[in-house]
């Protein structure tokens, strides 16, 4: 049945991946939901949260502010959260909440900037897309608020967040975003990078470290990657007879003639056990959906699909 | 100019009022800081028995969350675990759903696969509960007349029962983790009364073994039921037989006056405190409103030694206390300020009913700093100024990352002189191997 889960949680959302890019930037990240969504975001899909303290909050929303609307009120708590902390910009971080009332962001950032004097980045995530779109998100606020094309910045990766690296990622600092018009080379990590380097029109390459330093281990044989499309790529340029499936973004420039965009458990399924693969390379959460498969896992974690550090 | 988590002492907050509680204190004014307490409470899946977990607590029971990708999404710590392997499963909601609300009209069959599947395991569910979220919240859907709609479409007696994870209502007349325990209980259908069985309810977890239900015992019951201790869903049923409740935790109110007015069981409160004549006191009371005799001096006598025992090996002891524990955390501060121990900081959002402990505990320790781990200026909070010697509580350890920490917040829940002794035997073995 579509959208039904019988095996699989669900993946990282959008939300995630947008505070994932701007996790340790100095900015004042404001979630606008209840709380749920803040503590799945800082208590599960952020290991920064633990080690490095950043000022993310929750809008700490309660059923009369969203049915009535109270934008005023929320402008009103976050430029109070300015008056008391120290910040290089505000981020408003969508969830459903915003979503189902339809909170106008184009209002809200206004509204904002008559209060106070700092950039106001909004991210319109709703938590029903996900971790990728979230990420790309970001990017582009970043790059819309920030960019100019003073100094100079040789090269800078994007999308090497923890939600697709896990303990291997990397930062970018503010000042990275800056001088971003001055790069003469993105390295897209993932999926999330790729959008963003076509958005700001700099040349990139695609390149996914974790895919390369499992490269050489993967076996001869026809093979499967089910993860992000640059980790699927990159071990095709590695040499690796590869299709790739991947349950988030599939752009057309890495889509192979056997590579598939999946969404349901099923198709993953019916792609392994009917696929004629002898190598599945993908995170060991998906394996029960592959019961009797004959051919060789191997295990390549993925924290966005399964959670899993 | 040097930032500074904003802080109140005991004195300053007696002084001020019960009606003039600072809401840098008491939370639900400001954006929320996202403090372990906070991603704790203010998301009532996150962590502990929250409502995904507490609607799994009827035995034979599977749950179906129906919701947007991100609120299902940190349940993988749950799923791991073994004994909730293949009860969690989702329907994902999209925006289309989310603008016209079709994903109501699938529930139904979403809910028939997940039993057939079960079933074809040899592993099919007594009970469905559907949890649904702050969307549904706002879209006003009516999940009784969907649950109908499910168990009219399984046809079979199996129960389809609605769970709210709806973390904009948490400071409202029902919030969530008050309305799970309703919907948990409203499961129960009359039965004839056994004058022998009396329930406990409050918590998902057991209480730990021993004190109270003793007590009980040696009053005549046969039959002490909690919803945790029952293995099967006919072995919960019972429950509606019990002469009485014991209410252990005011969260279950809501649920126990249901099951007074519908089911004719009466309640008794029953307080988690930690000062020992306080304990002796209730369970006094409590015997004398059963009318029941009881003895309890031998346990008296035992928590008290302990509590001698660690203030003989550290007399100067110096606490910070916060609220992820399985204790009030002013009612435990004031208790063991009372034993001539030292609280330095409490972390802790300040609720009116909570001024009492701290009007107290100013007499006694005018100076005891309290903290809201809501209050957005904790991103600021410094250890260094603390003098305390151990932290009590999940979340004090991440304010006080350099003495011990006890977390006290198993799933199993502690209680009485039993609890009280357990607490201090714990603090002594902790401080032992610290200063080893």
């Amino acid at each position: 049945m579509k959208g039904l889960r019988k095996v699989l949680t669900p993946f990282a959302p959008d939300q995630s991946g947008a505070v994932s890019v701007l996790y340790g930037l100095g900015g004042l990240i404001v979630i606008i939901d209840a709380g749920g969504c803040t503590g799945n975001i800082c208590g599960f899909d952020e290991p920064r949260w633990q080690d490095v303290r950043s000022a993310v909050f929750s809008a700490g929303l309660r059923d009369m502010d969203a049915i009535l609307g109270r934008d005023k009120l929320l402008v009103s708590k976050i430029a109070d959260a300015c008056r008391r902390i120290d910040a290089s910009f505000v981020a408003l971080i969508g969830t459903p909440v915003p979503a189902t009332i339809a909170t106008d962001y184009k209002a809200l950032k206004r509204m904002l900037e008559n209060e106070i004097s700092l950039p106001i980045l909004t991210i319109a995530t709703d938590g029903m897309r996900l971790y990728d779109e979230g990420e790309a998100l970001s990017y582009k606020a970043l790059a819309d608020e920030f960019i100019s094309k003073e100094g100079s910045l040789e090269e800078i990766t994007l999308g090497k967040t923890p939600l697709t690296y896990g303990a291997g990622f990397a930062d970018n600092t503010l000042d990275d975003y800056r001088r971003i018009g001055t790069s003469t080379k993105i390295t897209a990590a993932s999926a999330s990078g790729i959008e963003a380097a076509k958005k700001l029109g700099i040349s990139y390459e695609i390149f996914s470290s974790a895919a390369a330093e499992i490269a050489d281990s993967i076996p001869a044989g026809k093979v499967l990657v089910c993860h992000d499309e640059v980790f699927g790529k990159t071990l095709r340029d590695k040499g690796v007879n590869c299709d790739i499936a991947t349950f988030f973004t599939l752009h057309d420039e890495i889509k192979g003639s056997g590579d598939v965009k999946i969404t349901e458990e099923d198709e993953f399924t019916d792609l392994v056990m009917n696929g004629g693969y002898d190598v599945v390379v993908a995170d060991e959460s998906l394996k029960p959906l592959a019961e009797g498969f004959k051919g060789q896992w191997i295990d390549a974690p993925f924290f966005a699909l399964s959670g899993r550090r | 100019m040097a930032r500074k988590a904003v802080q109140y002492t005991a004195a300053q907050i007696r002084d001020l009022g019960k009606e003039n509680i600072p809401k840098e204190l008491s939370g639900g004014h400001g954006l929320v800081y996202s403090s372990p307490a906070t991603l704790a409470y203010n998301s009532p899946g996150a962590e502990g028995f929250g409502v995904k977990r507490a609607g799994l607590s009827v035995p034979e029971s599977v749950m179906l969350i129906v919701a947007p990708g991100c609120c299902g999404r940190n349940t993988s710590i749950v799923s791991s675990m073994p004994q909730y392997k293949d009860r969690f499963f989702y329907l994902m909601m999209d925006e289309t759903d989310l603008v016209t609300g079709r994903h109501l009209k699938r529930i139904p069959d979403a809910v028939c696969e997940v039993v057939s599947h079960l079933d074809k395991k040899g592993n099919k569910p007594k009970v469905v509960m559907i949890c649904i979220t702050c969307v549904d919240a706002l879209l006003g859907t009516d999940m009784e007349r969907v649950c109908s709609a499910c168990e009219r479409a399984l046809g079979d007696g199996t129960r389809v029962r609605p769970s709210y994870m709806y973390a904009l209502t948490r400071e409202g007349r029902r919030p969530p983790m008050v309305h799970v325990r309703q919907t948990l209980y409203s499961l129960l259908e009359p039965m004839e009364k056994d004058p022998k069985s009396v329930n406990i309810i409050g918590y998902f977890a057991p209480f730990e073994d021993g004190e109270l239900q003793k007590i009980l015992t040696d009053a005549g019951v046969k039959h002490i039921r909690q919803i945790s201790t029952c293995g099967t869903y006919e072995e919960f049923l019972k429950m509606a037989s019990a002469n009485f409740n014991i209410v252990t935790n005011p969260e279950v109110r809501a649920a126990a006056h249901d099951m007074s007015s519908r089911l004719g069981i009466p309640y008794i409160e029953l307080t988690r405190v930690h000062d020992v004549a306080r304990i002796a006191a209730q369970y006094q009371a409590f015997a004398g409103a059963v009318g029941i005799d009881i003895d309890v001096s031998e346990e008296q006598a035992k928590a008290q030694k302990a509590v001698d025992d660690l203030k003989a090996a550290f007399p100067d002891l110096t606490f910070n206390i916060g609220e992820c524990l399985n204790a009030d955390p002013f009612e435990l501060a004031l208790s063991l300020v009372r034993y001539g121990f030292k609280v330095d900081e409490i972390y802790a959002t300040l609720a009116p009913e909570k001024f009492k402990y701290v009007s107290k505990l100013a007499e006694l320790s005018p100076d005891t700093k309290i903290f809201c781990n809501m209050e957005p200026t904790m991103l600021y909070y410094d250890v260094s100024a603390s003098r305390a010697h151990i932290s009590l509580g999940k979340d004090a350890a991440f304010y006080c990352h350099d003495i011990p920490n006890i977390a006290w917040n198993s799933d199993v829940q502690p209680f009485g002189f039993q609890g009280v002794t357990k607490l201090m035997e714990t603090i002594l073995k902790t401080m032992k191997e610290a200063k080893a």
